[in-house]
């Protein structure tokens, strides 16, 4: 099994630059996320290491070796697609066995009626013949092998497109974004199909998504990209708890992270308008701060027991638990509130309370659940000796 | 419910009017075949078959090398199709799928050559086929038709491999299948309608042949049936019947061909108007 190292790697498409300098190591049997919004060029960077789009500087090692101009029949991946790219005039059972029959294959197989005749023959061949019914046993698609695909649903669909990367026993598994076309409940499902798979086969496997809850619970890593860099590599835990920069932050998370600029004096922290409250644990150097904190980390308090006078402009009821969106406000003037910020902070708490909207409420916050950023750079200030994140 | 009753009568009617109408030359060639020249050349034609004048017809045809005519048209129509299907589906898959220098200019030159009518390039095809030994030779006729109906495949398998999506080569590419396997097992396969329609172009340009065989080839036994069928035209007299009963025999293989394809030419031409 390969262990991948990406070395300064660029794509550019004329002067556009998709990916710059991207610098990282796939570890070997590793569940890799990479995970970012559309655009962000991480599809692109899959299809780099599948060897279907070329690169553009910069070097692809694979287990060491060089693999910028291998083809990707060299590399030995397996690629699931958006798409699924199955082959619509072949049945289920075809599609599955394609893999193997094409390296069964022959030169002299490609004549005309030889080709026919061949890949009937290696399809029923009991090695290929076995193989395929038994990967097909396993994804539950053992009884839909003689059907074409247009006949399959969105999950059947996605199983044999999982079936065929999974028959040729690659040591590598690329996928990109597989679960986006399937509706919410089916994901859930794919969703943890997808870990137990990675569980049983112990292969690399390189997931694209933008989709932040895949990422966070099927990885073992996280490559977090935005705009062709990379903005902070950790695991899913590291990403959540310690964002690199505030796109991490509010990227991952929903809600996000609560991210409000304050100016320090002293021990006390200003927001844009007239709120203050004194800060009771370390704070970092620097004047002009961004103060994050998760919306679970929050207290929702009543008017007047927290640091952080608000108001209720938000409720959304998720049965469980409740999301409630709030404005910062102040008020020193004798009970008058004067808005202090436009960006909802959120505070999400257990169970349903009968909050209205409007309401006058107050915030609160352990010291140790803040996040620090540079208002100026945007990226996280360490304020304890928290594990650094990798930039 | 009357008027659906109604609707469906004059929908039957409507058909057995059109089909008659088109089925009405192919009728008359039988009844023609099947009279007296006598009557042909007067106003006295029985408008229907008539059987009694087979035994004349047959006769009237036994001189004439119709079957061997009919194999050399088959010959030249095929050799035309394969040729045409063959190359066009390499040239359209280039056209589609690779973008190289002078891609643009290549299309536009495959288009002109639609323009040029065949009676302007006789003469220098003629010196051409002299030098290359391609006179009074059937190959040399298939390759002359070859070059009016490759573009047009070409053309139709290119636009019809632009509505391959790229993942599924892709896909073939990540499974070892090598560029021309990709051609051959997965893009050919899914614009068969595309592939049909081509073929029934290219097969009815060779089946249609007239001028280029009736330039090169010299040799009667080696001319295919519309030039055998013109040569029935004498200076004082033209025997309709025997014409129209060779014309018969020339017409149901080509209606034959259309039979078996027709299914999938209609597939091709409504392909990609709804989403699939």
């Amino acid at each position: 099994m390969p262990e991948l190292t990406f070395k300064n790697l660029s794509k550019s498409f004329g002067s556009h630059v998709v990916i710059d300098a991207f610098n990282a190591t796939i570890e070997d049997g590793e569940f890799l996320v990479l995970l970012g919004p559309s655009g962000c060029g991480k599809s692109t960077l899959l299809r780099m290491i599948a060897g279907l789009s070329e690169i553009t500087s910069g070097e692809l090692l694979f287990d060491g070796d060089r693999a910028n101009d291998w083809h990707p029949r060299q590399r030995g991946v397996a690629f699931v697609f958006q798409s699924y790219a199955l082959y619509p005039h072949m049945t289920v059972r075809a599609n599955i066995a394609f893999p193997l029959v094409m390296d069964a294959f022959k030169k002299w197989y490609h004549l005309p009626i030889v080709n026919a005749v061949a890949r009937r023959r290696l399809m029923k061949s009991p090695d290929i013949a076995a193989r395929t019914e038994n990967i097909a046993r396993q994804l539950e698609l053992d009884s839909l092998l003689d059907r074409r695909p247009a006949s399959l649903s969105g999950g059947q669909r996605q199983r044999v497109a999982l079936a065929r990367a999974l028959v040729r026993n690659p040591s590598l598994y690329l996928l990109d974004e597989p679960l986006s076309n399937l509706d919410a409940k089916l994901r859930t499902q794919m969703r943890s199909e997808i870990s137990a798979l990675h569980h049983k086969v112990g292969k690399t496997f390189v997931y694209v998504t933008h989709d932040q809850v895949e990422a966070m619970t099927m990885a073992t890593r996280i490559i977090v990209m935005n705009k062709g860099e990379v903005q902070q590599i950790d695991t899913p835990e590291g990403i959540y708890n310690n964002p690199a920069n505030t796109f991490v932050a509010r990227f991952v998370g929903a809600p996000p992270m609560n991210l409000v600029p304050v100016t320090r004096k002293g021990r006390r922290l200003a927001t844009s308008n007239a709120q203050a409250w004194n800060h009771d644990g370390e704070l970092p150097d620097g004047e002009r701060l961004i103060f994050g904190v998760r919306p679970e980390k929050l207290q929702f308090l009543a008017r007047g027991q927290g640091r952080m006078p608000a108001q209720v402009a938000v409720v959304e009821r998720l049965g469980a638990e409740t999301v409630i969106g709030c404005r910062l406000v102040s008020d020193e003037h004798g009970g008058t509130t004067n808005l202090v910020e436009n960006d909802l902070v959120f505070v999400r708490i257990s169970g349903n309370p009968r909050t209205k909207i409007n309401e006058q409420c107050s915030l609160d916050y352990r010291a140790e659940d803040v996040v620090w950023f540079d208002a100026h750079t945007q990226t996280r200030i360490p304020v304890r000796a928290a594990a650094p994140a990798l930039v | 419910m009357t008027s659906t009753i109604a609707l469906s009568i004059f929908r039957y009617v409507l058909i057995a009017a059109l089909v008659a109408f088109a089925g009405f030359p192919i009728y008359w060639m039988a009844s023609t075949a099947l009279s007296a020249n006598s009557e042909l050349y007067s106003t006295g034609q029985v408008p229907w078959p008539q059987l009694q004048k087979l035994p004349e017809l047959i006769s009237a045809m036994a001189g004439v090398p119709i079957g061997r005519w009919l194999f050399n048209t088959f010959l030249i129509a095929c050799g035309t199709t394969v040729l045409s299907l063959l190359l066009g589906s390499l040239a359209g898959y280039a056209l589609s799928r690779f973008r190289f220098r002078g891609r643009g200019l290549v299309g536009f030159l495959l288009f002109m050559t639609q323009v040029v009518p065949e009676a302007l390039i006789l003469v220098p095809l003629y010196a051409m086929f002299i030098t290359l030994g391609l006179l009074n030779n059937l190959m040399g006729l298939v390759l002359a038709n070859v070059g009016f109906s490759l573009p047009v495949a070409a053309f139709i398998l290119k636009s019809a491999m632009d509505s391959i999506p790229y993942e599924i080569e892709e896909s073939a590419i990540i499974d070892n299948c090598p560029r021309f396997g990709i051609l051959s097992m997965i893009v050919l396969p899914l614009i068969m309608p595309s592939v049909a329609a081509a073929a029934v172009i290219a097969f009815f340009a060779g089946w249609n042949e007239f001028l280029f065989a009736s330039t090169f080839l010299m040799d009667r036994s080696l001319w295919p049936t519309s030039v055998g069928l013109a040569s029935f035209i004498g200076q004082y007299e033209t025997p309709l019947s025997a014409v129209m009963g060779a014309a018969l025999l020339f017409s149901v293989p080509a209606i034959v061909f259309f039979l078996l394809i027709q299914r999938q030419i209609v597939a091709g031409l409504t392909a990609g108007a709804v989403k699939g």
